[in-house]
């Protein structure tokens, strides 16, 4: 047997690793992805006062701190029962569409974008956001750096800090917004969703335009049947802040809707030897395994997964686009991964329209944004959608507030399944036996690992000490045939 | 144009912090003329940070193969170029955010020097680095000060060239 590693060793998300398993006759035999997760920060928030933990958790994650911290927020708003002001919730969620645009904008034209601008086999010294401005335009280039700037002041203007903000609190947050802030956040506000609308023109232009790219997307080297989970509002629209988390089968029926209490009952997580990071999955149907298709226990939670599992945009624009993304993908659900993509710019422009509701809304200003939580503190959930999928913070306490015990599922961890068999299958029909493994081809392998906008231990900062993806190709007996450094 | 200094790394993770525990402490020494931010960042929003500064100085942990913990190694600009792709599932690396920062018409700093310190645990989650990192931060700092200030200290940083030279 012969094995190649694709091996990702990168600044934030220290050393998560591809492993292929050739045959002897070179086709594919199985495939792992191993990730040594960050583990204890679990165990390390025990014994510190409950009130600190939405400070702390965003430290968890340099790249998507918002969401944990909003999901601590909830989460220990729970734990002292606190029905925390309206006008909190409306600038926690202002908070986090800034995110939310800030994150999907870097995904999308740093990450994603190179391999359909460019092409997945291009050569690798140009398939990057600055070969990308070189075909596109320089003004494109500039026009990203502006709009995430915007999204971050959003974000410094409503909660204080946009990188590990310490504003939620138990019961609210620490800050009213001024009307001159309002004001200004209004005028970005229209800023980021014109650029969310150019990102979806970009889009349509290059990519569902493009024969070739198109067939990418409906083929069947990126698809899987799964079920599917995400956050939804009363009417079942999207949401990222409020809800329930609603799981449908891969033929779109409703089969959970469940409120934050309630996860343990539906979520239990399976353990595998070779990674540190679990495989959640539905309890009430066991795990059955590593397959797809209708009975599996396994369910996706990303931006396509999260418009499986709703039945609209609860904004104009981002709906129309929804309905038009399923439309075009033959149905829903839609079951190909790289309309992810595709999910995560409708999402953009929903974030966007969703920040201008907001900010218009008269109570945004309203200065009392926080109760002083008076029950005894024990035990709270606090579930928000992550960029990259649903996340789940639980805390519980001892009757002065100090934590006893905490469990997280974040984004990436729901999909850990989904993303090592999309590798697998990639590998699959990409690899032949007897062919040569080449540059482009892993990528297009690496393609799947890159949709679902992973992040694992990603608080770790040391620079990469080597190249950031090594593949090696091993003989049956451990012999290094072929090594491929990109 | 004013001196950038930026310490990058987490706080809560050991020796990946060891770039912000070093710049805090470069704060008390250095005047005005030089800016000193602690930062959990990079690509893009380290590109913006070091634009319209005339040099950058950047203190990150870094972990190679078979190196001693708390040596530190020197990187210039060019050492950057080895890595000419994405670095990271989310971000482009620094080598392309200097790039696209020079592309897109910014000043970026003419000299870029990054001091990265051989971690020896990244993971753990403690508010410090542990003892052989902690004890290289008193001289590093010595070393950074004097530098900037161009009243040379004694050098414990090498270059990374020499680091490459002796495996090849």
């Amino acid at each position: 047997m012969r094995r190649v590693e694709i091996d990702p060793i990168t600044r934030l998300e220290g050393h998560g690793k591809i492993t292929i398993f050739l045959d002897d006759d070179g086709s594919v035999a199985n495939a792992y992805l191993q990730i040594p997760e960050l583990r204890g920060f679990e165990k390390f928030v025990e014994g510190i006062p409950v009130e600190e933990i939405p400070r702390i958790m965003p430290r968890i994650c340099g790249v998507c701190p918002a969401a944990h911290h909003m999901a601590a927020g909830k989460a220990v708003d729970a734990v002292y029962k606190a029905d925390i002001p309206s006008v909190a919730k409306k600038l926690r969620e202002l908070y986090y569409m800034a995110h939310f645009i800030h994150s999907h904008a870097a995904h999308f034209y740093a990450l994603a974008a190179p391999d359909f601008v460019l092409g997945p086999d291009a050569p690798k010294a140009s398939r990057n956001v600055l070969g990308l401005i070189e075909k596109v335009g320089l003004e494109i280039g500039g026009e990203v750096l502006k709009q995430r700037a915007a999204s971050q002041h959003i974000q410094i203007l409503v909660g204080g800090r946009a990188t590990h903000p310490v504003w939620n609190i138990p019961g609210g947050v620490t800050k009213a917004l001024t009307a001159e802030k309002r004001d200004e956040i209004l005028e970005l506000s229209k800023g980021q969703l014109e650029f969310s609308l150019f990102g979806l023109k970009l889009f349509s232009d290059i990519v569902l335009k493009n024969k070739e790219y198109l067939d990418l997307i409906t083929g069947d080297v990126f698809e899987q049947v799964t079920n599917y989970m995400g956050l939804v509002d009363e009417n079942n629209k999207v949401n990222f802040y409020h809800g329930k988390v609603r799981v449908v089968d891969p033929e779109g029926n409703e089969i959970l809707k469940y409120s934050e209490p309630e996860y343990l009952d539906h979520i239990a997580e399976h353990v595998e030897p070779y990674t540190y990071l679990k495989f959640p999955y539905l309890k009430d149907r066991g795990w059955n395994g590593f397959v797809e298709g209708m009975g599996t226990s396994l369910y996706q939670a990303n931006p396509l997964p999260r418009f499986n599992a709703a039945d609209g945009m609860a904004t104009p624009k981002a709906d129309e686009e929804y309905q038009k993304l399923f439309d075009t993908l033959g149905g829903k659900p839609c079951h190909k991964l790289m309309a992810n993509h595709w999910a995560r710019l409708v999402e953009m422009v929903y974030s966007a329209e969703r920040m201008i509701e907001l900010i218009s809304d008269e109570e945004i200003t309203d200065p009392n944004v926080r109760i002083i939580p008076s029950t005894t503190p024990k035990e709270g959930v606090g579930i928000v959608e992550a960029p990259r999928g649903t996340l789940t913070h639980h805390y519980w306490t001892d009757e002065n507030g100090i934590v006893t015990k905490a469990n997280l599922i974040v984004g990436t961890t729901n999909n850990n399944a989904s993303i090592s068999m999309a590798v697998k299958k990639a590998a699959e029909k990409l690899i032949k036996p007897g062919g040569e493994v080449t540059d482009g081809l892993l990528n297009m392998v690496e393609m799947a690992f890159r949709l679902y906008d992973p992040c694992f231990s990603c608080a770790t900062h040391s620079l990469p000490g080597q190249m950031p993806l090594v593949v090696e190709i091993k003989s049956p007996d451990g012999e290094l045939l072929n090594k491929i450094s990109r | 144009m004013k001196t950038i200094v930026i310490g990058l790394g987490n706080t809560v993770l050991s020796d990946d912090g060891v770039g912000v525990f070093v710049a805090r402490r470069l704060r008390g020494r250095l005047g005005s003329s030089v800016d000193i931010v602690e930062a959990e960042l990079a690509g893009m929003d380290l590109m913006e940070m070091m634009k319209d500064h005339s040099r950058a100085v950047i203190i990150d942990s870094i972990k190679l193969d078979g190196e001693e913990p708390g040596t530190v190694f020197r990187l210039r600009h060019d050492d950057l170029k080895i890595t000419p792709r994405l670095a990271s599932c989310h971000d482009i690396d620094l080598g392309t955010a200097l790039a696209l920062g020079s592309r897109l018409g910014f000043h970026m700093p003419d000299e870029v020097v990054i001091y990265a310190v051989q971690a020896e645990d990244t993971l753990t989650l403690n508010e410090g680095c542990l003892e052989t990192v902690e004890s290289i931060i008193p001289a590093l700092v010595d070393e950074i000060a004097g530098m900037l200030a161009g009243t040379p200290a004694e050098k414990i940083s090498i270059d990374l060239i020499q680091r490459k030279n002796k495996d090849a």
